[in-house]
């Protein structure tokens, strides 16, 4: 892929740019040094995460609560989204997007809000170089630097950023500012090259007491009435943090209500932690045990998203871990149940 | 784009009680939707909701769809009430059907219990107007009582004068009363001495899921391969389209992969009947 260089300097330019194209969200720092993404015009500055955000950007595509359809109908409304960048999705939040887009893009009937706003974002991604002691993304098949999916991706080195070029609309964003960008140099390159190898080097060796024996599909296929699923469900308390907060969980619920003479559907995100997310109107229910809901979630990542996709459901972003009230922490829980 | 999420408007045309707790609803959607046997759709409850259910009408019959509807939450509570000339809305068809094509030249069995007669009447329906494609056709049926027998007058009499040396109506119920002259017993015990060439057929089932899964084993024991058992599975089928995660049974999203699946896909997953 084609390699460019943009000073820090003319990187607020190219930020302004962006503003002018659509609504533009950038990474930045709040008061406890937490990486948010924000609308620049709140954020003030941009400044390089070097981790991944607090917050996944699901909601971005994904809405966590919208309306998706009114009835009765003459005919359907055009489903339309406004153009908006986000500068700051780390490698974790890209694999996360993938993921979003196999389901929500793919099979008979897409999910035309999703696509919608999709097909609006550009999406603009950086190296990893402040990993968190709860990232894993190694373990899931990801490494700390973006590879794909991206439509342009920052990496720091002195002075700027290397970008590179991931796509037909990133490739556009660069062409309509070439003043900006110079070729990348070699040292430039080589820069980015050790840094990466160094987070890599750092998130391996975090990673390595947890790293399974094989596939997780495998290790996963033995283990399903272990009784360690028992002993770590011990302090979940049902909230569904682990799973609102998870970039990947593609749950909804569609509700309807009443609005005066007219009816609305909304879509609101859901979770299979909760008891009654897959009853049937008879009764029966596949999952009435917290723990049967608890290991749920962990099939559904690791050995049927898989399945289906040919890759993991979890980025390895450990959102969830920070995210739980019962400090569970899904790497102690597989590395117990799993014996990796 | 079109809007999937986006009920089509249907009129109740009528409504027939089944059984006590049963009834069908036939009603006319503002368009043409087509359906294969097998399928499933969303019906809306205006302002409360939707529930997926298996159309019971023949799949060729055009303008008017028949919901065989039990009464036993809140959307079919709501329904139940509703009375011809009241609008409901419609979202579908989704997911798989009974591959009738593959079957040609075979012998269908079909074992069915309670409401799960519903998508059966649409699959009996669709075989018997293509009867020449099929060698036979034993459609085993039970219910708890006689009063509980849905479509009681096709199945105890017209069905069974369809065509007597291609088509069998066996009836049982689990308790009989004064009036019943049939067969007492769970539906499995009409599935013997089938008198079919289990080399050459395939078996469907559909019901509540205990009688699913003692059929299904039934089935096993006459001889039938898993891949030649077709289950129609009832999950909390909600967005219809594969996403929503509701009705997932282990990697299948039954709204998209089933609700027809045959059971050498899904003997392994956990809790298959539940």
């Amino acid at each position: 892929m084609e390699a460019f260089f943009i000073t820090d300097s003319d990187f607020v330019s190219f930020l302004s740019w962006l503003e002018k194209r659509g609504d533009l969200f950038v990474a930045t720092r709040d008061e406890e040094n937490n990486v948010k993404i924000k609308p620049y015009s709140e954020a003030g500055e941009f400044k390089y995460p070097g981790v991944r955000a607090i917050q996944p950007l699901k909601p971005f595509f994904f809405s966590m609560l919208e309306e998706v359809a009114e009835y009765p109908v003459a005919e359907d409304r055009p489903i339309e989204a406004k153009p908006f960048t986000i500068v700051g999705a780390s490698a974790c939040d890209l694999r996360a997007i993938e993921a979003l887009d196999r389901v929500f893009l793919e099979g008979e009937f897409k999910d035309p809000f999703y696509e919608a706003k999709r097909s609006k974002s550009l999406v603009i991604s950086f190296d990893c170089t402040e990993p968190y002691e709860t990232c894993f993304c190694v373990l899931m098949g990801v490494k700390p630097y973006p590879e794909k999916t991206f439509d342009i991706n920052l990496s720091k080195v002195e002075g700027g950023y290397v970008v590179e070029v991931g796509s037909e609309r990133g490739r556009e964003a660069i062409e309509s500012n070439k003043g900006l960008f110079k070729p990348a140099t070699d040292r430039h390159l080589s820069q980015r090259e050790s840094i990466r190898k160094e987070v890599e080097a750092k998130v391996e060796g975090q990673s390595k007491q947890f790293k399974p024996s094989g596939p997780w599909q495998d290790v996963l296929a033995k283990v399903f009435e272990d009784p360690g699923w028992e002993r770590n469900v011990e302090t979940c308390v049902e909230c569904g943090a682990c799973l609102f907060i998870c970039p990947t969980c593609q749950c909804f619920l569609l509700y309807d209500e009443k609005v005066k003479d007219r009816y609305k559907r909304l879509k609101m995100w859901d979770t299979c932690a909760y008891k009654n997310f897959a009853r049937v109107g008879g009764g029966a229910n596949p999952r009435p045990r917290l723990v049967e809901r608890f290991r749920h979630r962990y099939y559904h990542k690791l050995d049927y998203f898989p399945k289906t996709y040919g890759f993991e459901g979890c980025t390895g972003c450990g959102r969830c871990i920070v995210a739980c009230p019962g400090e569970i922490d899904m790497r102690e829980v597989l590395k117990e149940i799993c014996k990796v | 784009m079109k809007n999937v999420y986006t009920p089509i408007e249907a009129e109740i045309l009528e409504v027939i009680d089944e059984t006590p707790t049963i009834k069908t609803f036939v009603v006319k959607p503002k368009e043409e939707i087509g359906f294969k046997a097998g399928q499933f759709m969303e019906l809306t409850v205006p302002g409360l909701g939707e529930a997926p259910f298996t159309p019971s009408s023949s799949p060729s019959q055009k303008g008017r769809i028949d919901f065989t509807v039990m009464k036993v939450g809140t959307v079919t509570d709501a329904l139940h009430d509703m009375t011809k000339g009241q609008v409901v809305g419609v979202r579908g068809p989704f997911g798989t059907e009974y591959p009738l094509d593959k079957w040609k030249g075979k012998e269908i069995l079909i074992v069915g219990g309670g409401v799960g007669g519903a998508p059966l009447r649409a699959l009996f329906l669709a075989l018997v107007e293509r009867l020449g494609d099929f060698k036979k056709i034993l459609y085993c049926y039970g219910a708890r009582t006689p009063a509980d027998i849905v479509y009681k007058e096709l199945i105890q009499k017209e069905w069974p004068r369809i065509d007597p040396s291609k088509v069998e109506i066996r009836l049982t119920v689990d308790d009989g009363d004064s009036t019943w002259k049939g067969k007492v017993g769970v539906v499995t015990t009409v599935v013997e001495n089938i008198g079919l060439d289990v080399n050459n057929s395939v078996g469907v089932v559909c019901g509540p899921p205990i009688m699913m899964k003692f059929a299904t084993l039934r089935l096993i024991e006459l001889g039938y391969p898993d891949e030649t058992i077709y289950l129609s599975m009832e999950k909390n089928m909600s967005c219809g389209i594969g996403k929503c995660g509701h009705c997932m049974l282990g990697e299948y999203m039954v709204c998209k992969d089933g609700p027809v699946l045959t059971y050498d896909l899904i003997k392994d997953k956990p809790a298959l009947w539940d």
